[in-house]
């Protein structure tokens, strides 16, 4: 009974973790991608060094995700495993 | 056929004769406990970073350089450019750290490409966090001994000082090994989560087999030169801004004897300069 409840939480909250993670992850992206185009728009011919600034953006932001993934994926094998 | 003996990150027991069983991931002796795929997925990512690199370097001449070589090349000569972009100083001491972290990292994550689910043995290796943890533990060891040894010992408390007051300069500074290394750890374990998730596919619907096999290829392309890549060049420069952020502040305090770069100076004509 008392796993079940446990593993029920757990699977609420990795669902939580990883909804939450999506946004944020999705709304960093857009705004690192916007401020690209603005200013490629803008100067043309600076277009291969902000591409390498934007993909290194993207993997800072994508980092918040990754680490919510990991811990709700953590939550869900190790914790609600350790409860009877 | 599936490629993962278990979920991953789970560590199963795999039965030897009779009642015994054999644990192939973890080896418990004492209080600690190997994790021993990592251990072998991880010497083996360290003999081919050197195996490559000693190789590379036996066979330096002057003139048309090979492409391998040009790969090191343009790796060690971009470090070196945003160490004279961030830092400005001490480049020799810097440079060997933060390039043979973003290699070996490198080549960590490409080795994953090849099919390694013929062993429990071979992962790959930044997919446990004891691994990554112990990269970014060093890494803040170096940071914070390098910001001793340039401020003082006074300065450096006194660096502790500045405007979010101390509880959060503190944890400003202790955040730094946590989330370098989570944000590695949970980019390439969420690849071999997702390797994981793909093989089960076929399990519920069996006519998706051809597909998930082509699934397969496709996220393990992306999730290793894309993801891997991008994450050990993050690892790299993340390193670099952190001994960056150890002198900072540090220009206004010298008295002249070296020309300080400005903070607003453009960075490529001042690279330019330093080279």
């Amino acid at each position: 009974m008392n796993h079940a409840i446990a593993v029920a939480g757990a699977l609420i909250g990795a669902g939580l973790a990883l909804g939450g993670g999506a946004i944020g992850a999705a709304v960093g992206d857009g705004l690192a991608g916007n401020a690209t185009i603005a200013g490629v728009s803008r100067q043309p011919e600076a277009q291969g060094r902000l591409q390498v600034i934007m993909f290194l953006i993207i993997g800072l932001v994508e980092a918040m995700y990754f680490i919510n993934l990991a811990l709700g994926f953590y939550f869900i094998t190790a914790v609600a495993n350790g409860v009877q | 056929m599936t490629f993962l003996a278990g979920t991953p990150g789970t560590s199963p027991l795999t039965p030897i004769c009779g009642d015994g069983y054999l644990n192939l991931q973890i080896i418990k002796f004492y209080y600690c406990s190997f994790t021993l795929d990592t251990l072998v997925s991880s010497g083996l990512a360290i003999l081919v970073t050197l195996g490559l690199s000693f190789f590379i370097a036996s066979r330096l001449k002057p003139g048309v350089p090979s492409k391998l070589q040009m790969v090191l090349e343009f790796l060690v000569s971009y470090a070196r450019e945003l160490i004279g972009d961030t830092v400005g100083h001490d480049s020799g001491f810097i440079l060997p750290i933060a390039a043979t972290v973003g290699l070996y990292i490198f080549v960590a994550n490409w080795l994953d490409f090849f099919p390694l689910g013929f062993t429990p043995l071979l992962k790959p290796a930044n997919s446990d966090l004891n691994q990554t943890l112990a990269m970014a533990l060093v890494v803040f060891v170096i940071v914070e001994g390098y910001a001793i040894k340039v401020r003082g010992l006074g300065g450096y408390l006194k660096h502790f000082m500045r405007p979010p007051f101390p509880p959060l300069t503190i944890i400003e500074e202790l955040v730094k090994p946590v989330t370098l290394s989570l944000r590695l750890f949970g980019n390439i374990f969420a690849g071999l989560l997702m390797v994981y998730l793909i093989t089960l596919i076929p399990q519920a619907f069996a006519w998706t087999t051809p597909l998930s096999a082509g699934a397969l290829v496709l996220w393990k392309a992306f999730d290793v030169f894309f993801v891997g890549t991008i994450q050990a060049f993050i690892f790299m420069l993340l390193t670099i801004i952190y001994f960056g952020q150890a002198r900072e502040g540090l220009e206004e305090e010298m008295h002249g004897a070296q020309p300080s770069r400005s903070a607003g100076a453009e960075p490529a004509t001042a690279a330019a300069i330093h080279h």
